[in-house]
């Protein structure tokens, strides 16, 4: 029997224990609607506005600035478009490697008259403050831009972009479903006004996660309804997801700093690992100014699926850089954007490491890839 | 899992993986929209195929399409290699998602070639001792 690893973390991650545990009664015990006024309701109630505070602790902001979503690609949605909605129109800047969800929805505010500028990056997938700096036009709404990449980890000087956005009055947008829960964030200090946040990525359960809206910050509703959420998201609230992610934050905030280094130390010893077995293998994303736990690789000369198909039958999961959807393949748009060669961008594989992540586990993924990406070679029709 | 026991399993151990010196028909395919790149030779003895090898690059059924569609054809007469269907090759894998049919029809369009190119081969040599 095969060991198996997961190494998709940046994907998801299982639910901690811990969390679990707190989100048990919420289904059963303690079901009530939150809006309700009874005693069933106000415990529900509870249990929300208790995961609210751990949030905004966390972030070191005010109860109020918190709102709770479906997930992350709600929260980037309801930041972009509230803030695009509450004005007529106008120029919003924002990078070439964001998520879908924040690219997708720049592209429809596109279809709707605004104007968008997207950044280039660097060959380490860094946006250059500069360049954002020059991008901005006087009719500029929104920056967006995101706090770490999914793909390669590269995170990006948020602080000093975020000081742009501040000088000029600017709404300043940050994805931080990366780094939530795993780097330190600054709201203050990064002049951040709108921080979209996930609870799958740290441990807590799909279908739940956050926008921190700083206090005075112009947004109109995109939804309407009821008057949940401070009428910004109306919609019965998902307490027991709530009050997941509201202990994973807990969780996070204690594990966190150790976690990291821990992670970033395994991360290292597989790019080590590998870069001594394998041949024509490249690190994608910034050396050090990255992830802890993700480590995107390019293997020369093999394609990302075939990797990715050899990994899972050795019981170890990674994410393909690029994807084979309907017969058509396209290499990853975020490797593309940091100018590395198509020959290269086509065998992306990404390991992100997580809190159950092993030496162990990181030595025999070394040990799988190695002979994997041998035979794909010798099989291969583009390697001489 | 979403891809046959079958096809697993030839992905897992491809028959026929590496060139072929001196072939008597070469054949090459391609995918342009997911890139995948097929090559496949061919040893040919009184119009049938003695040995077949390939060289693939892409996805796991491609190369896993590359083993079975060569298996298939060891042995078979060059005629109807020359017609080998996208289906023969996806019925020898046990299926194909929908999403990677390309997988069978790059293949068989790399053999097809190359039995072209091996009937064209042997009609110059007839035609050249004549």
């Amino acid at each position: 029997m095969n060991r198996r690893v997961y190494l998709d973390h940046n994907a998801s991650t299982p639910v901690h224990p811990e969390v679990l545990e707190a989100m048990l009664p919420y289904f059963s015990e303690r079901f009530g609607n939150p809006s309700s006024v009874h005693g069933f309701g106000r415990e529900a109630r509870d249990g929300l506005e208790g995961a609210r505070e751990r949030v905004a602790a966390f972030l070191h902001a005010g109860k109020e600035e918190i709102v709770f979503t479906s997930g992350g690609t709600e929260s980037d949605n309801l930041a972009i478009k509230g803030v695009a909605a509450a004005r007529r129109g106008g120029h919003v800047i924002t990078s070439s490697i964001e998520h879908h969800a924040v690219l997708r929805t720049c592209q429809a505010l596109e279809q709707q008259g605004f104007t968008v500028t997207y950044l280039p990056v660097d060959g380490h997938g860094i946006v250059d403050p500069d360049d954002a700096q020059r991008a901005v036009q006087p009719d500029t709404i929104l920056i967006s831009v995101m706090h770490a990449n999914s793909e390669v980890g590269t995170v990006q000087p948020i602080a000093a972009i975020g000081r742009i956005a501040r000088e000029r009055g600017i709404p300043f947008h940050v994805d931080a479903v990366q780094t939530f829960g795993k780097l330190p964030i600054d709201l203050d200090a990064s002049g951040i006004d709108l921080l979209s946040f996930s609870g799958h990525k740290i441990y807590g359960p799909k279908g739940v996660a956050g926008l921190y809206i700083r206090k005075g910050t112009r947004m109109a509703s995109v939804q309407h309804g009821g008057e949940h959420e401070r009428r910004r998201r109306p919609g019965t609230e998902n307490v027991p997801g709530i009050v997941g992610l509201g202990k994973a934050v807990e969780v996070r905030a204690r594990d966190m700093a150790a976690e990291a280094t821990r992670v970033a130390g395994l991360r290292d010893r597989l790019w080590e690992g590998l870069r001594e077995r394998v041949p024509d293998v490249r690190l994608n994303g910034h050396p050090t100014q990255r992830l802890p736990g993700t480590c995107s690789l390019c293997f020369r000369h093999v394609e990302s699926e075939s990797i990715v198909l050899g990994l899972d039958l050795k019981g170890v999961g990674a994410s393909a850089g690029s994807a084979c959807t309907s017969g058509n393949v396209e290499p990853s748009y975020v490797l593309v954007a940091m100018g590395v060669a198509v020959d290269w961008a086509m065998g992306a594989v990404r390991c992100s490491l997580g809190r159950d992540t092993t030496a162990e586990d990181i030595d025999y993924v070394i040990g799988a890839v190695e002979p994997l990406v041998a035979k794909l070679r010798s099989v291969s029709a583009v390697r001489a | 899992m979403r891809y046959s026991q079958t096809l697993i399993e030839h992905f897992r151990n491809p028959r026929n993986a590496g060139m072929m010196h001196d072939p008597d028909g070469v054949g090459e395919a391609e995918d342009r929209e997911c890139m995948d790149l097929a090559r496949v030779y061919l040893r040919v003895v009184a119009g049938r195929v003695v040995e077949a090898r390939f060289q693939t690059y892409g996805c796991g059924p491609t190369i896993a399409a590359s083993s079975a569609g060569t298996e298939l054809i060891s042995g078979a007469e060059l005629g109807g290699v020359a017609e080998l269907s996208g289906a023969r090759v996806e019925a020898a894998l046990g299926g194909l998602p929908d999403d990677r049919r390309h997988a069978a029809e790059v293949v068989s369009a790399a053999i097809r070639a190359a039995a072209r190119d091996a009937l064209a081969r042997s009609h110059e040599r007839r035609s050249g001792s004549v």
